[in-house]
């Protein structure tokens, strides 16, 4: 049976999700999605083409990494419709990493009947560095009864939601490790904190970078000298 | 420096069939195994029409873009360096969908050596219908091939 929905209603800016750890990355996964995405670009799929152009080995596409953030979104907004996502590649994901990702509630809204949350989303690797980060907006019924109404042809139930952003107060010294680290990407960061917010919301201060349940074992990961 | 007249160059659409096998082998590549994306009657009882395909599928579409062309340039390396969708509603097995694709904008950057090329791409998706499927972006980091081209 399809696992319960989310509901506009029980959405609090600053909900955490539940972070998602993938399995490790390998030169199989990377093929299996050369297949399926079509791009066999050879710098994810051919080592030895990779090294010839001066990579230390295949990595994975971004739009792989991408997919896998995608998966925290659909996994939690169980019954929303997902309306924008978008991303930023920061940092190259190489066989034998471990993506976790993660993402915030940064806002929630709704007007004329329509609910929508947004969330900030990031993915790290096994080493707590930044590889990619972005944010999504999903629309939700507001409620089972707004759902069933609407199934049925009946009007919506309207709320009016003002945004209500986080406020953040400029924490300068929170953007630690993985802000720190140089991104792969040549472009600049342009923007200040990479970190999640904490202290901004009232219910989930406690601990700042809750880590997901599954990293614990991490795999050896080889990796990357650059 | 890229042409600026590759602004607004597009390609004409191009049918894409969504295919139930197609979904379920690029849900499985991403290591994904949200039964909507497999199981018709569980991707009902959640709500939807039929299978479903996951966020990121239309990086499978084709189109009949050739980025040289486009572009105007011979490409030594591209990089990806941000992808954005707009959904105007989930996309589906059985969807019959025509995808063009446009240069949006072409400028320089500074980066960390010099100036970097920047192209962005728009994907649009259609169905027969011509409504509006979805919106995707890349932006990318263009190296151009030298003159030995």
């Amino acid at each position: 049976m399809p696992a319960r929905k989310l509901y506009f209603e029980s959405i609090r800016v600053g909900d955490e999700l539940p972070a998602l750890a993938k399995a490790p990355v390998d030169r199989v996964q990377l093929s299996r999605y050369a297949g399926a995405s079509g791009d066999y670009n050879p710098v994810h799929v051919d080592e030895l083409y990779a090294k010839s152009v001066g990579m230390p080995s295949v990595y994975a596409p971004g739009m792989l990494v991408m997919g896998m953030l995608g998966q925290l979104i659909s996994d939690w907004a169980r019954g929303g419709q997902l309306r924008r996502y978008n991303v930023r590649f920061i940092k190259m994901v190489w066989p034998g990493d471990t993506v976790v990702c993660k993402g915030r509630v940064s806002d929630r809204h709704g007007s004329g009947g329509r609910y929508f949350v947004e969330i900030d989303l990031w993915a790290e690797n096994q080493k707590g560095e930044l590889v990619m980060k972005g944010g999504s907006q999903i629309q939700l019924f507001f409620s089972l009864e707004d759902e069933n109404r609407q199934r049925s042809g009946q009007s919506p139930i309207v709320v009016e939601v003002p945004r209500e952003s986080l406020v953040v107060p400029a924490p300068a010294s929170a953007s630690s490790e993985a802000a720190s680290s140089a991104p792969t990407a040549p472009e600049e960061e342009d923007e200040g904190t990479d970190e999640p917010r904490n202290g901004a919301s009232s219910k989930k201060t406690a601990p700042r970078e809750k880590p997901a349940a599954k990293t614990a074992s991490l795999p050896a990961a080889k990796k990357a000298k650059k | 420096m890229l042409d600026k007249n590759a602004i607004g160059r597009a390609s004409p659409p191009t049918l894409n069939e969504v295919e139930k096998g197609a979904i379920r082998r690029f849900a499985e590549a991403i290591g994904d195994y949200n039964p909507i994306y497999y199981d018709e009657e569980y991707a009902r009882a959640s709500g939807y029409p039929t299978i479903v395909a996951p966020p990121t599928f239309p990086a499978s579409f084709h189109s009949a873009a050739d980025l040289r062309e486009l572009l105007g340039v011979g490409i030594k390396s591209l990089l990806h360096a941000e992808q954005g969708f707009d959904y105007e509603r989930p996309i589906f097995a059985g969807d019959r969908i025509y995808v063009s694709t446009r240069v949006s904008d072409v400028f320089e950057r500074p980066g960390m050596s010099g100036k970097m090329d920047i192209a962005v791409i728009e994907d649009e998706g259609r169905d027969e219908e011509g409504n509006l499927v979805f919106r995707a972006r890349r932006t990318l980091v263009v190296r151009a091939a030298k003159e030995t081209v």
